[in-house]
Order: C-alpha cells, then structure tokens, then sequence
C-alpha cells in the first residue's frame, strides 16, 4: 500500500507519457507547415485533384454562439448545396467538392489560436469566423505560415490593409464604413440635430463612432450632445440611457452588438418617455429578433444599414435568392429555424465569393488563391441588395464596403436617400 | 434630482436581478455549505422548459409553476445522484463538481433549443408608471417586489421554522445533526430542491429582460457571486442589500464620478465594501464566528 | 467553498516508499525524466510541440493557484488576472524592444508586486475579504485592460513574436519555443516542487488546516498567506510570459472571469495541493476542449461539463490520485466485497481532500 502511494514520480512519467500518446492520436498531422518551402506549383495543403478543405474556427458555444453557429451554417450550406450539383470547376479544370472543418473557440483568442494550428496544415485556407481578438491571435502566425485568413467576420480594418496583412482579408464592412454612411444620411438634413451617442466599449463601438463622426464633420446643423460606453458583459444599461434621455437628443447612434441590451434599451428610452429616431448595426437591427420585442414602432424612425436582403422582411418572401438559401440552410447547413442572425446571410455570400476565387485560381495552390480572390470586381453575390456589391481589389477595404442605409418600415426595412 | 432618483431606481431594479441568482446561492450555501455555480444554470432550464410550455399554448402562469415543480425535482435529484458523492469531501471539488454542472446544463440547453436568443413571455406587464419625474416599468416593480417578498420567505424559513432550523444544523454540522435524528439526506435534497425552485422563480423573472438564451446568467452570476460574498453568505437579507448596492452605486459612480465612467464603474463596490470590510470582517450581514482551536 | 479545511495536504507528508528509496531510482527517475523532456520536442510533430507549449503555459498558471489555494487553503478566484498582467507586460516590453531578460523578470515582478499589494490588505481580514478581492480582479481588469489602451492596445490587443529559433541551431521555433516552455515551466515547477517540501510548505499545510494552531505555534498565518498569495502572482506572472510566448497575443479577453473559473477547475481535476496534478490540470485544460472539437465541434460544452464530471466522479481526489484509486482498488478485489478500505492517510478526517474514503460513497462509485 505505501509502496504505491510513494510512486508519485513513477505516475507523473506514465501520465507525462499517456499525455504524448494523446497528443500524438489527436494531431496525427504531417510537418507541411514547417518551413513552407514546397516547391513552385505544388499544390498546397488541403486541395487533392477531387477536394477542398476549409477550415473556420469560430464562436459555437458561449455568448457568442449565435451568430458565431451561423457564420458556419451559411458558407456550409452553400457548398453543401454545390457539392450536391458536382462540385465547383476550378480555374484549373478540375472539378471539386469542398469539406469544412469548423471548430469552436468559444470566443477565446487562445483556444483560436489552438484551434488555427491544428487546422493549418489540413486546410486549404481559413475562412468566415468571427471575433476581431480571435481572429487577431493568429494573424502573425497565418502570415508567417502562408495560410489564407480570409472573408472572416470583423470589422476590424488591420485585415484588410494588403501591406500588413497580405494573407488576409475581411469580408464584412468595417466598422467605420457603417457609421459613415449613417453619418452621410444624417448630414443631408437640413434640420438642427442633436445627438447622443451609446458605443460598445472596444473596437466595434469606436469604429462605429469614429466613422460617424467624420462623416458629419463640417456640417453646422448637427451636434453631438453627449456620448458613453457600456460593456458587452454589462447586464443592464438603463443608467446609459438614463442619463442620454436628459440630453434631450433626438438622434440617437447606438453602436451596440448585443441582443439583449438592444431589446431592453429600445423599451427603456420608451419608458423615460425618450422618443429620438434610433441609428442600429448591421447585426442588431433585426425586424423579428429586435425590433418587435423592443417595440420600436413608438419611434419616429429606425435607420441601419445593411448589404444583404433580410430573409424575414415580407418584401423578400417570394425572391428566388431567398428561397434558394434558406432550403440549403435547412437542408445542408443544419440550421433548421429561420436564421436570426444576419452573419448566417453573410456567411451564405463568403461561400458564394470563395466560389468566384476557385473558378478563377488557375493552380492549386494559395498563391493563386490569394491572386484570384484579390482581383474579383463588382460580384453581386446572392442576396445581396441593389447598390452594393462584392469588390476585392481596393487596398485598406473589406471584400463587401459599400453599404445602404435603411429605415424601418413597421416590418421590414426600405433602402432611403435622404433623412426625413 | 430627477436624474439621481431615476439612477436609484434603475440600480435597484437591476440590482433585484443579480439579487434573484445571489438568494439561490445563498439557501444552497446555508443548506449544504456550498456555493452553487450551477444555480443559474438550473434556472435557466428552468425558464426553457416553462418557454417550451408557453409555445404549445399553455398559460403563463401554469407553464411557471409546472417549471416550479420540475425544479424541484432536478434539484433533488441532482444531490441525491451527483452532489452526494462530494458533500463531504473537499468543499473546494464539489464547487468545481458545480463548475462542471453549469458547462454541462449550458450545453444541453445549446443542444436542444440552440444559441439564438428568444423571447420570454413577462409575468407583469411591461407598462409604465411615473411619479416625482421618475418612470419606471411594473415589469421592475413587480420583479423587486417578488424578489423583496422571496427573501422575506427566506428569512422567516431559516430564523422561524423547524425546517430551516434543521437545515441550517445539516450545513453546519452533519454527524452532529445525524446524531440528534435529524434525516440529513432527505434534508439536503429538500434544501438543493427548494433553491432550485427559488432559481426558477429568478429565472422566469428575469427572462424577459435578459432575453431565453443558454447563457442568459452567465454574466448576472458574477455579479450575483460578489454580492453573496459582499452580503456574507448567510443573510438573505444581506446579499440582497449588496446586490442593490452594486446595482445603485455603480450606476451613480459611473454618471456622478466621470474619472469612473460606465467601463470602470463595476470597481465602485467592491472598494467601498472592501473598505467596509476593513471595519467589519465577517461581511456586511454575516455573522461572527467563534473559532475554537 | 469558504470552508474551512480542517486536514493538513496529505502529499507532502506522505511517507516515502522504500521502492523510491533504493539509490538508483532515485537517480534514474530524475535523469529520466530530463532525458524525455529533451528529446520530446525533436520528435513531435508542429502540431504536437505547440500543443505540449501550450499545456506547459497553463499547468505553470495551475501550478501558481495550487500555492495560493490547493497548499495553502485560500480561495483564489483571480488567477487569470496575473496571467493577463505577466502577458500584457510581455507584449509591452517586447513591442518596445526591451532586453527579453528584462522583460521576463518584469513578467514575474511586476504580478508579484500587485499580488503582495492585493494580499497585505485582504489577508488580513480571513476568506472571506480574499475571495471578494480575488473576483474584483479579472471583472475590473477586463475594463482596465481597455481604459489603458495606450499600453495594451485595447480590445484589439497585442500581438509579440520573439521566440524565433536562433541561427544555426537547426531547430524550428515551434521545437525552440518547447524548450524554452519546457526550460522556464521546469524551473518554476522544480523551485515550487522545493518550497512546497521545505519549511515554508509545512507552514502553509499548517495554516491551511488552521489558522488558530497555526499561531499558537508561532506561525504568522498573515505573513504566510501573504507570502503564498505573492509567490502565487509571480508565477502567475511566469506563465503570462509564457502564453505571450506560445500564443503570442494577448487582449482583455485573456483575463476574463470565465477563465479564471477554468483555471480552477483544472487545478482540482489535476489535483489540488499536488505537483503532478498541476501538470495534469494544464494538460486538462488544453486537451479537452481539443479532444470535444475533433468529437463534435457544435458539442463542446455540453462534452466539457460531461468529461469534468466524470472524472471527479470517478476520481473525487483528481487525475493525480488515480493510482491511489488504483491501489484500493486491488486492496478490494483481494479483501473481496467487504466493506471499504480504511483511510488512506492517517490525517485525513471528515472535510478532508478524500472524498473517496467515505465508506457510504465509495460503494456509490462502484455500484
């Protein structure tokens, strides 16, 4: 009996030992990444004569597991659906079918980071999560490792300047492009403006300000008249409001990502009798998920902004694009209910973008990715609205960074020129 | 003046939802000598299965208390099969054993009805009521009322009744209680499964505000945890008092005090009660204890 | 969880085996050891290296709340918090270009320093008074984390890359970052392995198991939480320097609370109060969430809290006392299906680290 409770050292060497048998089992990789001096033309990790693998890691369980789930579900759905037809022909003729290896990083920039090198050596490129800090933790080490990081969900500008980031790209608007185009709408009025301000407390929320702010430089007739910050992580930001209701604004700028705190704040200012027209982000001015709860008809207006058409919105019930994706979705992304979330939308376009890159790489191999994915121009992919458009080679944007601003209309959204 | 009383308000309304978790924790803690990292997890079941109820037309009312019952049930069960086997070893594993509940009910609740965030039929309407150049919902009036009425109930249990007498002597000692013939086993499910129902209670008061998803109090339980601590682990009355002081001070911190701000302003309460503690160690509303050697 | 323990850790105490005494093992195991810790990051692949890297920054995070909580009996719900503080003062000194030897030794002074400052006012006041300000910790440094953007990039973070391999070394950087995860974790773990033996780690067992005794036997129990709070913060530091090493990037999120609930999960699965066990709960830590991707990425929480529970079920004492569960185990089948073995360790008494050796739960285990 005491002889084995001594044999502590004898046990860390067995465990240390079942350790690296556990590790050898899980990883079971080749060294492709190490050094990454394949020859010209070879084809890269990932890509056979018949398949691509693409790798996402991103949010599938935790806070943001919502629109983190859809950020997989459109993009599988769309290749699921392409699979379903033969595949896609690629630039060099072959025809292949595409394999995605999602994996959840519950939003924390380490396991994002662990998640990015088990998958590098397997995957062709990584695509479509979401989080700007998860997606930042291994920026260095996909540049240094030649890996595509592409057509990911942040708005976080750095993925998109070529010179710093030449393996990647971002796909969706970045923040500061969403807060102008509201800005520019609001600076075609000609009424006196006052406006409070409301902005998560990271880079989502200053790219949002920033943006508006340059955009109503110079205009005489808006004043911004009072501006704070919350916390994801905040339970309540009645207090915010509070204190914004007695600015007496009435136009209210409310950079927010969180669903919840958005549904509460749309009947809070209600309650303090505040009645401001609301400017929302593209991911929180959801008609059903939102807007109803939060009873936003007592507004004089809601204004956001959006590229892609919202599948809920009556006036796309009968389009073909709409009805095509969401019978993928249900039928090859897993994602049975309508999606509440418009990252599964977007996640939908990268999957039909990455299909524009592949008809045109002329060799397998990332660099001729990377080259036919920077030169697509003016590709309206599916369900996008008018006006607004996939374009790729401008240094210091995003694959999609035009937006159009909407207003609300009791049930949907309709695109608007001016501020009424 | 408008401003500040409407602060006060809105502290407390949010501070009766960090309170509604942190009485949960309290009666576990006062049952078994545990804190319950799951509590807010259960209730969060909890509130699924009375959302599930409410979609197949099932009344409100109805569809919280058959919740109520089905809680009560998974907290019995829950001591009897998985929380038994720890009580008496090292507090510090059956905390993580509660650890590893929450992370396993989260991904069930994930598992059946997703991530997406739904919404929660309210027990009180979401009207508004003004007075003295103060609105407020009776949504949050009805929600502090019912948790003000929770601790009162609480309160009485543990300091009037035979039952909380006896509870309370299982948390502290169980061979001693075992000895005087008290049923410790029956006892310590009673006291998992009636803070388990306290949790439901919480969950489906605080549902509609904070929108049905699988983490719906993940971020509530922090501040529901340091307001345990804050109150002293025992009191009822305590934890509710820090839960409202958190919920009060940090808002006029953060709107009187701009150095502070609304980003800094959660650090407000723990100082001052940290300097609180300072004067009195055992806690706001704890009790002195007497250490014997 | 603000129990008192009333039982002295049983490891450090518990009597040699005359196996282990014998003169070659107690070379051989050593030497061994060192031995495989050499030559493990020349055989595994770039997946597996950064995985053992990875491992050995969060069993050094572990190993640090183990002094504070497992050897010396104070919750600590912050841990994570002096993790982030040793990684943002890595990536700041690194993004300055300081000496790296400077920086390393800020990484570990600077934690230390603020979990002195933290402990010399919360000790003083019992449990109750560490646990607040432990949980105030990872809440007000995420915020913190932000408002300081000038030093630490805000919540876009920083990014530091400074373990290429040297020239002409041969060795791949995820080999070279092994070695020096494998080289600075030793050390911290040999150094702890050595306090926690010595007088100072009787000292701690002794004002875990009471404070009063404590005194009575001329053992400040301040100074001695004092003292394992710091050392805990300094090797919370060490593992930040690690993690900026290994991940190489850092952000609030890296200190938020959840984590610092992780971190102590995985000391208890690993083994609380035990240095292998430390070992085992990074391993813990990192393994699982990557074990339940490859299982059903859509899954891993609903596996997480699956996998957790499990375990503790079947081994209440953590990985570390698997062969303990073992050797009973035996002992039972050879004494056939009599009642259960007695008390392992003569110390142990109800409200002990045992749980297994209740009669009444043991048959529970293995019905």
């Amino acid at each position: 009996m005491k002889r084995h409770l001594g044999s502590r050292k004898a046990v860390g060497i067995a465990a240390a030992s079942a350790l690296a048998l556990t590790v050898t089992a899980c990883g079971g990789g080749n060294d492709a990444g190490r050094g990454g001096d394949a020859a010209e033309g070879a084809p890269s990790p990932g890509i056979t004569d018949t398949s691509v693998t693409l790798g996402i890691t991103t949010p599938l369980s935790g806070a943001t597991a919502g629109p983190g789930t859809c950020t997989v579900a459109g993009v599988t759905a769309y290749m699921g659906m392409k699979n379903a037809e033969g595949g896609i022909e690629f630039g060099d003729g072959k025809t292949r079918t595409v394999e995605i290896e999602a994996l959840d990083d519950t939003y924390d920039p380490q396991q994002a980071k662990a998640n990015y090198d088990q998958l590098k050596d397997d995957v062709f490129a990584m695509t479509a999560g979401l989080g700007t800090p998860t997606n930042r933790a291994w920026l260095d080490a996909a540049i240094a490792d030649e890996v595509p990081q592409v057509l990911i969900m942040t708005g976080d500008p750095i993925f998109s300047e070529t010179e710093q980031s030449p393996w990647q790209l971002g796909f969706v608007p970045i923040y500061q492009n969403e807060g102008e185009a509201f800005g520019e709408l609001l600076a075609t009025s000609t009424e006196e403006h006052k406006v409070a301000i409301l902005a998560q407390n990271d880079d989502y929320g200053e790219g949002y300000v920033e943006g508006f702010k340059s955009a109503i430089e110079g205009s005489d007739n808006i004043e911004i008249v009072d501006e704070l910050t919350y916390e994801a992580t905040d339970t309540s930001v009645d207090a915010q409001l509070t204190e914004l209701a007695n600015s007496e604004a009435d136009i209210f700028f409310n950079a927010m990502s969180v669903t919840p705190l958005m549904i509460s704040a749309l009947q809070k200012a209600q309650q303090l009798g505040w009645t401001p027209s609301w400017f929302l982000p593209s991911n929180t001015s959801s008609p059903t998920a939102i807007l109803e709860p939060g009873g936003a008809a007592a507004y004089p207006g809601i204004y956001s902004v959006s590229f892609s058409k919202a599948p809920q919105s009556p006036a796309f019930a009968e389009d073909e694009d709409v009805q095509t994706y969401l019978s993928a979705l249900k039928d090859y992304g897993n994602y049975p209910d309508p999606p509440a979330f418009p990252h599964c939308q977007w996640s939908w376009m990268v999957g039909a973008t990455l299909e524009q890159a592949f008809q045109n790489m002329e060799e397998p191999t990332r660099d001729s990715f990377m080259e036919a994915l920077r030169s697509i121009e003016g590709y309206e992919a599916p369900l996008m609205l008018p006006d607004t458009s996939v374009s790729t080679g401008e240094d210091g944007q995003p694959a999609v960074s035009t937006v159009v601003v909407q207003k609300f209309n009791g049930r949907g959204y309709d695109t608007v020129e001016t501020f009424e | 003046m408008g401003e500040f009383v409407q602060l006060v308000v809105d502290g407390l309304s949010t501070g009766s939802v960090y309170a509604a978790i942190a009485l949960a924790i309290v009666l576990v803690h006062s049952a078994t000598g545990l804190v319950n990292f799951a509590q807010g997890g259960m209730a969060v079941l909890a509130a699924y299965v009375a959302w599930v109820l409410t979609n197949q037309s099932v009344p409100l009312v109805v569809a919280v208390l058959a919740s109520i019952v089905f809680s009560f049930v998974l907290g019995a069960v829950v001591e009897r099969y998985l929380m038994r086997r720890f009580e008496r070893g090292d507090p510090d594993t059956a905390v993580v054993v509660t650890i590893g509940l929450l992370t396993l009910i989260t991904g069930i609740a994930g598992w059946l009805w997703s991530y997406n965030n739904q919404q929660f039929p309210s027990l009180f309407p979401l009207d508004t009521v003004s007075f003295l150049g103060v609105s407020i919902s009776i949504r949050s009036i009805g929600t502090t009322l019912s948790i003000v009425a929770v601790m009162i109930v609480l309160q009485l249990l543990f300091v009037r009744t035979k039952l909380g007498l006896a509870l309370r002597a299982v948390a502290i000692n169980p061979q001693s209680a075992a000895f005087s013939g008290l049923p410790v086993e029956r006892l310590l499910m009673v006291g998992w499964g009636l803070a388990a129902v306290l949790g439901a209670v919480a969950g489906a008061l605080v549902a509609p505000q904070l929108t049905l998803t699988p983490g719906m109090l993940d971020n509530a339980l922090v501040y529901a945890l340091a307001a345990v601590i804050l109150g002293g682990l025992t009191s009822p009355v305590g934890v509710v008092i820090a839960a409202w002081m958190i919920g009060v001070l940090e808002n006029l911190a953060a709107v009187y005090v701009p150095f502070i701000g609304h980003d800094l302003k959660i650090a407000v309460p723990f100082i001052l009660l940290f300097v609180v503690l300072v004067v009195r160690p055992q806690g706001l509303f704890g009790r002195k204890t007497v250490v014997r050697v | 969880m603000a129990r008192v323990m009333t039982a002295p850790a049983s490891s450090p105490s518990s009597p040699s085996s005359s196996w282990r005494r014998r003169p070659w093992v107690r070379w051989a195991t050593p030497l061994l050891i060192v031995a495989v810790l050499a030559v493990l990051p020349l055989v595994g692949t770039e997946f597996q290296n950064e995985t053992l890297a990875r491992i050995g920054v969060f069993a050094v995070a572990v190993l640090g709340l183990n002094v504070v909580m497992g050897y010396t009996g104070q919750v600590s719900l912050g841990q994570i918090f002096f993790l982030g503080f040793g990684a943002y003062v890595t990536a700041y000194g690194v993004s300055q270009d300081w000496n790296i030897v400077l920086v390393f030794v800020l990484a570990c002074l600077l934690p230390a320093a603020a979990g002195l400052l933290v402990a010399l006012a919360a000790a003083r006041l019992g449990g109750l008074a560490i646990a607040m300000v432990t949980i105030a910790l990872p809440i007000v440094g995420v915020p913190l984390a932000k408002r300081l953007n000038e030093y630490t990039g805000g919540s876009q973070g920083l990014s530091a890359r400074f373990a290429e391999s040297p020239e002409g070394s041969g060795l791949y950087d995820d080999q070279w970052t092994l070695y020096l995860v494998i080289a600075i974790g030793g050390v911290v773990f040999l150094l702890t392995h050595f306090l926690v033996r010595g007088k100072y780690g009787r000292a701690f067992a002794i004002v875990k198991g009471n404070e009063n005794v404590a005194a009575s036997m001329g053992i400040s129990p301040y100074r001695y939480k004092v003292l394992a709070f710091t050392i805990a913060s300094a090797i919370g530091g060490v593992s930040g320097f690690l993690y900026m090493l290994v991940i190489q990037y850092t952000s609030p999120e890296t200190m938020s609370f959840g984590h610092s609930i992780e971190l102590l999960a995985a000391m208890v699965i690993g083994g609380a109060a035990s240095i292998v066990g430390s070992l085992l709960g990074g391993a813990f830590y990192v393994l699982v969430p990557q074990l339940t991707n490859q299982v059903d990425a859509s899954l891993t929480a609903l596996l997480q809290g699956a996998i957790l529970l499990v375990v503790l079920f079947v081994l209440p004492g953590g990985l570390a006392s698997l062969p303990r569960a073992l050797t009973r185990g035996r002992r039972r089948l050879r004494a056939g299906r009599g009642p259960a073995a007695p008390p392992t360790t003569p110390s142990s008494t109800p409200g002990s680290g045992t749980a297994a050796e209740q009669p009444e739960t043991e048959r529970q285990g293995h019905a």
